[in-house]
């Protein structure tokens, strides 16, 4: 009960006013990305207020913004293009499905391994990704156009130091829309782009054939979608988690992301996720509670009911100057400043991230990548710490080696190479009771250097193999045995 | 206590004390008095707890803008965390001196040293946490929100009651030295152990004790009156019993008024939540209807 009234009740004036600030934020958004996947603008309008609106009740962060992405929209554009709106519909559904089984099996968890590098590399891809966007808008057109666009970002980012009362992104729409208007300027409106929304979305099953193609089509899109949708989704929550100073709910966020989604698909709409820009927006307005995200989705349907027929005027170039400020201010500028700053992996990390993303439109494949290379990087790095050091003893009759360390598939051949299988000798000795033997390749590695060693007619004895060996048991299990870490470290 | 700081102060200072939850408002003085009154007597440590209840998910801010630039994030991050810290330590610093004006009232008071502390965290989960070293909780049927809402009981009140298992001493007007003190008694376990327990304790010694039983009248009644008496008298209290058929809410509130009592110790909160929820509380009722200073049993 107490925390049903802290989730919806506890700020409330702040939390209607940053929802109407993040509504207005969210029409040029929602229409930008409605181009890039290739639908009409209702397709990404009714998707953002109606998935505000559901995550508003099912999401696991409050004061989180979902709409309509960009993120998505890229991953949506073939199969657009090559199938039709029907089908798009029908891979939201399925997403939905996805990220619902996602939050069940707690995959929310796996965030873990997406290291901060990634996670900077995924931001930065984004907010180039919006940003190129862009570019058939400003490519090909009349000098008016880049004057408005100039336009728009002066007044967005000047007219806060005038008032900031009033979001100046409307500010800089309004204006242009009233000089395009009223100068009768020929240039590319909202109206041009596709069918704005002339009614509340009704509910409606995708038109599709429903069969073992139609699945092998979409899957892969669907399976897409759902991993970038619940990745963006998961590093927003964390920054508002940040931001906030609270904590959230991570496997229920995946299983509202769902549940968002197959809303979505059935009104007519497109997959959707979190949004960074706009949750920063959002926090940065005021808002924190579920109360902000719903008034988002409400302000935006109102919106378009009262205003729908002055929406398709606004001219293109209002639009592209508010997607240029929402790139400006999703991009990590201080991961440039950093590059050099940061070790070099996880610079690497970075931009290899962000340059697969660029490349493929794809941010899962770009954070597969830069999570495999953050694996990559980190077994390098903990294969450095092995040390192998031995002595004579027994008046050279026997050598004894000392294993300290870790050893793994990383640093097997490591192991291997530290000894000497060519030195003449009696017994060999390998006290392994100080290092740590992770896996099966660890192990193989001490059989084949007891082999090499019978080999040249030489003794092996080994000690400490138990000890060594308790970290390759899976369940080895720390939260249980209080002692278990020191016991770990000790040997 | 585990979570308790090293000190060089003995041990045992923090086990049994008597611990004062106060708030910033006017009844945090009678909080206090009752608790300075409560530790003298039963020569228990004194402590004054005051819980800062953080609100992250309130903002403030007057930024409509919407527009952002350049590492917006990272700006707002810091400015968030920027205002949160100036507002941490104001806060910090007002709870400190108004623990340490209670701790100069305990000690013109008698107490020998009253300790004081701030703690983060939510009310009924922080009294919990404390627990195991307390003896007797005291606290204000009403707090910080009963000077703007017209609630008759303390929203926290119920809850946190229901969560504790020690006595608590809810207090809601102006100290006033107990002279008679009545026992609700309705022959339930509670009741009972409380009968024993108000024996053994020094805290009402020599004080004249009115036993009420109200309800309906039966021999076992009478039983369980008598029993009550005799465990009383036996470390010598003065006791008068009195067995009275009736609505024990008026019952209660008719002797309060004419044996002029000043101290009412009753069990609280016996049934489910859902009970309550269905029928409402008799001691939410009661607690609502006197203004009683109310030892509640559990």
């Amino acid at each position: 009960m107490k925390s049903l009234q802290q989730d919806w009740f506890s700020n409330v004036r702040n939390d209607l006013l940053a929802g109407l600030v993040v509504a207005l934020a969210l029409i040029p958004e929602a229409i930008a990305f409605s181009i890039i996947a290739g639908v009409d603008p209702k397709v990404g309008l009714y998707a953002s207020f109606c998935i505000a609106i559901v995550i508003a009740f099912t999401g696991g962060r409050p004061g989180m913004i979902s709409a309509a992405t960009g993120a998505m929209a890229l991953v949506m554009v073939t199969l657009v293009r090559e199938h039709g709106l029907q089908y798009l519909l029908a891979a939201t559904i399925l997403t939905g499905v996805l990220q619902m089984l996602a939050g069940w099996l707690r995959l929310g968890a796996l965030m873990r391994f997406v290291s901060r590098s990634v996670i900077t590399g995924f931001v930065n891809a984004l907010a180039i990704l919006i940003f190129m966007a862009q570019l058939p808008e400003l490519t090909g057109v009349s000098w008016i156009v880049y004057v408005m666009v100039a336009a728009g970002l002066a007044i967005i980012y000047l007219f806060p130091y005038l008032t900031k009362a009033v979001p100046s992104p409307l500010v800089a729409i309004v204006v242009l829309t009233v000089v395009a208007i009223s100068m009768g300027l020929d240039i590319r409106t909202v109206g041009d782009m596709g069918q704005l929304p002339d009614s509340l979305p009704v509910f409606l099953l995708p038109q599709i054939p429903l069969n073992w193609e139609t699945l092998l089509i979409i899957f892969p899109v669907s399976a897409t979608l759902a991993v970038v949708g619940l990745l963006e989704s998961m590093m927003t929550a964390s920054i508002v988690d940040d931001l906030t100073d609270s904590s959230s709910d991570k496997n229920r966020e995946c299983m509202g992301q769902g549940i968002a989604n197959i809303a979505s698909g059935f009104l007519g709409g497109m997959a959707g996720c979190a949004m960074i820009g706009q949750s920063v927006i959002n926090v940065k307005s005021g808002g924190r509670g579920r109360l902000s995200t719903l008034a988002a989705g409400v302000f935006l349907l109102l919106l378009l009911l009262f205003i729908g027929d002055w929406v398709a005027r606004i001219p293109m170039a209002a639009l592209v100057a508010v997607m240029i400020m929402v790139s400006i201010g999703t991009f990590s500028w201080s991961s440039i400043r950093n590059l050099r700053k940061h070790p070099a992996t996880s610079s690497m990390v970075m931009l290899a991230t962000v340059t697969i993303v660029v490349i493929t439109h794809d941010l899962a494949q770009g954070v597969l990548v830069g999570v495999l290379l953050s694996g990559i990087f980190f077994a390098h790095k903990v294969m450095q710490l092995l040390h192998v050091t031995w002595i004579s003893e027994d008046e050279g009759r026997v050598r004894t080696y000392h294993v300290t360390g870790q050893v793994f598939y990383g640093s097997a051949e490591r192991f291997i190479n530290a000894f000497d299988f060519k030195e003449v000798i009696e017994k060999v000795r390998i006290d392994v009771s100080r290092a740590h033997f992770w896996d099966i390749t660890a192990i193989s590695a001490l059989d084949k250097v007891v082999i090499k060693f019978r080999r040249e007619g030489t003794e092996v004895e080994v000690i400490g193999l138990n000890e060594a060996s308790t970290t390759m048991v899976y369940r080895f299990a720390i939260h249980d045995k209080p002692d278990a870490a020191e016991q770990l470290m000790s040997h | 206590m585990t979570n308790e700081p090293m000190t060089n102060e003995p041990m045992t200072k923090n086990e049994n004390k008597v611990l004062a939850c106060v708030d910033q408002s006017r009844f945090a003085n009678y909080v206090a008095d009752y608790a300075v009154w409560a530790a003298n007597r039963m020569d228990a440590p004194l402590e004054f707890l005051h819980i800062i209840d953080r609100h992250p998910a309130i903002a403030n801010s007057d930024d409509r803008s919407g527009a952002i630039g350049i590492d917006a994030q990272e700006n707002l991050l810091t400015e968030l965390a920027d205002q949160d810290e100036a507002r941490s330590k104001a806060v910090r610093e007002q709870g400190r001196l108004f623990l340490n004006r209670l701790r100069e009232r305990a000690v013109a008071a008698g107490v020998a040293s009253p300790d004081v502390r701030q703690r983060y965290g939510e009310l009924e989960e922080t009294l919990v946490e404390q627990e195991a070293g307390v003896r007797l909780f005291v606290l204000g049927r009403r707090g910080e929100s009963a000077e703007t809402t017209q609630r008759d009981l303390g929203r926290n009140v119920g809850r946190v009651v229901r969560a504790l298992s020690r006595p608590i001493l809810t207090v809601t007007t102006d100290f006033t030295a107990p002279r008679r003190v009545m026992i609700a008694f309705d022959g339930g376990i509670v009741t009972r152990r409380g009968v024993e327990m108000v024996a053994a304790s020094p805290l009402f010694r020599g004080l004249p004790i009115h036993l009420l039983m109200s309800g309906k009248e039966s021999q076992d009644a009478a039983k369980q009156l008598e029993w009550a008496k005799t465990t009383l008298e036996a470390t010598a209290f003065e006791v008068v019993a009195s067995l009275i058929p009736g609505d024990a809410e008026l019952v209660i509130a008719k002797t309060i008024q004419e044996q002029t009592i000043d101290m009412l110790i009753m069990g609280a909160y016996s049934h489910s939540p859902l009970r309550t929820l269905l029928f409402g509380s008799k001691t939410a009722d009661l607690l609502r209807f006197t203004t009683l200073p109310t030892l509640l049993l559990r």
